[in-house]
């Protein structure tokens, strides 16, 4: 699956997206377990909740089955308009 | 319509390019946001605003569709910029083209709010020696 970075989280996971394929991870709690332990630093904004996320381009606020092919992006509270 | 864009636009010439293929609108109302040249008390130089471009598109359709059917809404626009902006840019365009005002200043007023609120895009505002990446409180 893919992952993608936007804003402050990049400086944190140092890239704007990786490729993550582990048989470890089959739904967005296990994808936020390893997000921790693979960057510490992202744990505060975590324990704060203000991390938002988006499956496929959609925003996705409960744990849901995750697959090879989708597309998950991490973000902060957005500042448009 | 909807455009992402770092391109600057005539607001204008884009209203006027979507007015003139209805003759039954009789109502526009658009939305235009600028860079400001302050913010918190710090004098802003310019932004750099970053966009998660398949995303927004996604979001900016199903915004639209939510709108037109809680509005009469004949036709509507939003254009968003990304990337380098300095204080006075325009950041986005939104217009509701309508029969009657009310659905149009409603329906902008709408999609405005959920802008700010869902739209991934964000602020990296840049200042005399530091930069803040910024949240949208209203």
């Amino acid at each position: 699956m893919k992952i993608k970075y936007f804003a402050w989280i990049k400086d944190i996971t140092n890239k704007e997206e990786e490729e993550i394929n582990s048989e470890l991870i089959n739904n967005l709690d296990e994808l936020k377990l390893y997000l921790v332990k693979t960057y510490p630093n992202l744990r505060k904004h975590f324990d704060k909740e203000v991390l938002r996320f988006a499956v496929n381009k959609e925003y996705v606020s409960e744990n849901i089955d995750l697959n090879s092919v989708d597309e998950i992006a991490v973000f902060p509270p957005v500042s448009g308009g | 319509m909807i455009k992402i864009q770092k391109e600057d636009f005539n607001s204008e010439e884009e209203i006027n390019k979507i007015k003139k293929l209805y003759s039954n609108v009789g109502a526009v109302t658009s939305f235009i946001g600028y860079v400001r040249d302050n913010n918190n008390d710090n004098k802003v130089e310019s932004i750099n605003l970053e966009v998660y471009n398949d995303m927004a598109y996604k979001q900016f359709e199903k915004i639209i569709f939510k709108a037109k059917s809680n509005w009469k809404i004949i036709d509507s626009l939003i254009i968003h910029r990304y990337g380098k902006l300095k204080v006075n840019s325009k950041i986005v365009l939104v217009s509701c083209f309508s029969e009657h005002r009310k659905d149009s200043f409603e329906s902008c007023n709408f999609i405005m709010d959920y802008l700010k609120k869902d739209a991934p895009f964000w602020k990296n505002e840049f200042y005399d020696k530091k930069n803040e990446w910024l949240i949208n409180s209203n």
